[in-house]
């Protein structure tokens, strides 16, 4: 039963295979007769001599090439090895694509699964003046990701003449792309304060309803509100989390910088004005001349 | 279980009442925005009579000199000197020139892309040397008094300990000397970081980006409360001028040369060696035992970027016999704005280095002639056996 239907099967594939030969022979005909099928305009009017020049005739040159190399590759194509070849290359591509979707996807669903468990996290209770269970894993996985699915693609080896260029451009764009998340760790750091004072305060003013102590001056909120900050504030710059990330975003920063002014440079040397680099030559010599200058001054000083 | 409460009609009352006192508040606050407003800083007659590169050197005259030794100000490469001048009542500047001593200050200038290889041995050996020079000549003395602020401080802790016989007296002020604390924010992050990378990157240091660290050594009050205080005082004419006088200078930064920044992240903050005598200015140790002449070295109790911990070393490790520390209840720039420090500070380094000047004028060589070490050394001997 089962091989019954699996030769229905291929027979099917090859009438379909069959079907789709004629119609490439078809097609190739059709379009191989076409030029010699169109009227010639210079008989049809019959005013002046068939011109071996001139665009039109061109032009008439270019459509028989062109329909002579489409004929070929119909006849190339409706060769059977030729086609399943053809049928092949074309199941690739959408492997091709699955693979590369997976794999964003599957980025996407572990950044879904953390910021799930933060926002459980915000329902629960905040301890005040408290930095251990600052959230930078978020931003630690997203690097991760980044660095593990991303990355690399910056740094295929490049060809051609203008390889170096192209290296320098991608390299450029990979060291934003880290600086853009090391700086977004730093700018959320210079968050957590504002939430975690804002929490204590709550708190704070809870207890004060309470007690019936509340106050109708806004000044003591602000006061008492200033004052949980900047406790807070104290607490995050001298914590080595923090220390950590400024080195992390001044290191990448730097990184950056430099890539891009190697970039820069290779877009600025084409035109007619002199660049940093440039400058920074004869800058340097300057230097060392007027300090040579300086010290043989000093020197003839003392000697007199 | 009895009823919290809120006195909601006390609080709407309130806020009606502070809606009128805003309204008004604001009516006086455009006045005095509008109006003309007195926030020129850095007034004091002054005269340029040396200028080298960048650098310049303003010379302020008493009305009547009393002091015959002259005192150079220098200060530090990062905000401008203009803060030692800040207006009149709260200047240093004034309160040395009514107290009759003569005054040079240096005036680092701004430093451009072409000074990104300057280094602290250009900045100690190249310009300050030329300028102490030359007071010298003028004055035909061959020592003047020193005085430095901050990071000029320890500059002038690395002149004096390689040129001590052209210093007579030497005053510091807030400077760094022990960089091996964690009790400043600055000393956490520069230890912890590669900032000393981001002069090469960008030329040189630039000054908005030293701004903005600044600013984030405490956020909640110099970014939120200092503002919050400006609104809440803008029809007070006095305290915007003031206000907008320190705002004036406190973003007035020049860059830092790149070649200058890297040596005193490296040398200073992260090897700490200009207290241990070891940091080496193009070759040269800088020994502070040769730091020999009086030594008055003043420091905040509450100064967050140069806390007393890193200024109070320095006594213990010069070789002068006469030394003090002076611990003021102020922070790092109170000391020289606040109205309290006023009445302290200043009439105390003048007669600190009145009592130091020695008994009568130095002698010195031809005036067309700088001053030769021998003659120096011969001098040196001449006034040692008179004392």
């Amino acid at each position: 039963m089962e091989q019954q239907s699996d030769q229905n099967q291929e027979k099917e594939t090859m009438d379909m295979t069959k079907m789709f030969e004629m119609w490439l022979k078809s097609a190739m005909n059709f379009w191989g007769n076409m030029p010699r099928m169109q009227p010639d305009e210079n008989m049809m009017f019959n005013f002046f001599p068939k011109q071996q020049k001139g665009s039109s005739y061109q032009a008439q040159q270019t459509w028989d090439r062109g329909t002579k190399i489409a004929g070929a590759l119909a006849a190339m194509l409706s060769e059977p090895e030729n086609l399943d070849a053809m049928f092949k290359a074309t199941d690739t591509v959408p492997e091709f694509i699955m693979k590369i979707s997976r794999q964003v996807w599957e980025g996407y669903f572990e950044a879904q699964k953390n910021w799930t468990e933060r926002a459980v996290r915000i329902g629960k209770h905040e301890k005040a003046y408290c930095f251990d269970d600052l959230d930078q894993e978020t931003f630690q996985m997203l690097r991760e990701i980044y660095e593990k699915e991303f990355q690399r693609y910056f740094y295929i080896p490049q060809i051609g003449l203008t390889r170096f260029y192209q290296e320098r451009a991608n390299k450029a764009v990979d060291k934003y792309n880290l600086f853009q998340t090391s700086l977004s760790e730093f700018i959320y750091m210079f968050y957590v304060p504002m939430e975690k004072s804002m929490a204590v305060m709550q708190e704070k003013i809870k207890d004060m309803l309470e007690k019936g102590e509340i106050s109708d001056n806004y000044k003591e909120y602000y006061s008492m509100w200033i004052k949980i900050l900047e406790g807070h504030y104290m607490k995050l710059l001298q914590s080595p989390e923090y220390s950590q990330v400024m080195a992390k975003t001044i290191q990448s920063l730097v990184e950056y910088r430099s890539a891009r002014d190697e970039m820069m440079y290779d877009i600025l040397k084409n035109l007619p004005i002199p660049t940093n680099r440039d400058m920074d030559e004869l800058y340097k010599e300057f230097y060392e001349l007027k300090k040579k200058v300086r010290e043989l001054s000093r020197k003839m000083e003392e000697q007199k | 279980m009895s009823q919290t409460k809120i006195p909601v009609d006390l609080i709407l009352n309130r806020l009606a009442e502070s809606t009128e006192e805003v309204k008004e508040k604001v009516q006086k606050a455009s006045e005095v925005l509008l109006g003309s407003l007195e926030t020129d800083i850095s007034q004091t007659p002054n005269e340029i009579v040396y200028q080298e590169d960048r650098v310049k050197v303003k010379y302020y005259k008493p009305e009547k000199i009393k002091h015959k030794i002259p005192l150079l100000v220098v200060y530090a490469l990062i905000n401008r000197e203009t803060m030692l001048d800040l207006q009149p009542g709260r200047s240093v500047i004034q309160n040395f020139l009514e107290s009759g001593m003569e005054v040079y200050m240096i005036d680092w200038g701004y430093p451009k892309r072409k000074d990104q290889f300057v280094t602290i041995d250009d900045h100690v050996n190249g310009y300050m040397d030329n300028i102490i020079d030359f007071i010298r000549k003028k004055h035909d003395l061959a020592k003047i008094n020193l005085m430095g602020i901050c990071m000029g401080g320890s500059f002038c802790v690395m002149y004096s300990a390689l040129h001590p016989e052209k210093i007579k007296n030497l005053v510091t002020t807030v400077t760094p000397t022990n960089f091996d604390t964690d009790k400043g924010l600055l000393h956490i992050w520069m230890k912890n970081t590669l900032a000393e990378k981001m002069g090469p990157t960008y030329g040189n240091m630039p000054a908005d980006i030293m701004n903005l660290g600044f600013l984030l050594l405490n956020p909640a009050r110099l970014i939120i409360d200092k503002y919050v205080g400006f609104f809440e005082n803008m029809d007070n004419k006095k305290f915007v001028e003031n206000f907008v006088r320190m705002e004036k200078w406190i973003f007035d930064s020049p860059d830092v040369p790149a070649a200058t920044f890297k040596q005193f992240i490296e040398d200073c903050y992260k090897k700490n060696l200009l207290i241990q005598s070891k940091l080496e200015l193009n070759g040269k140790r800088v020994d502070l035992k040769k730091i020999t002449m009086p030594l008055l070295n003043f420091y905040g109790k509450y100064d967050h970027l140069v806390p007393p911990e890193a200024c109070n070393l320095l006594t213990k490790m010069v070789g002068s016999q006469d030394s003090e520390d002076i611990c003021l209840d102020t922070g790092h720039i109170g000391i020289y704005v606040s109205s309290k420090c006023q009445k302290e500070f200043a009439p105390k380094i003048s007669k600190w280095l009145k009592e130091r000047e020695g008994d009568e004028i130095t002698e010195a060589v031809a005036k067309t002639q700088p001053l030769k070490k021998n003659s120096v050394k011969k001098y040196q001997k001449k006034i040692d056996a008179k004392q």
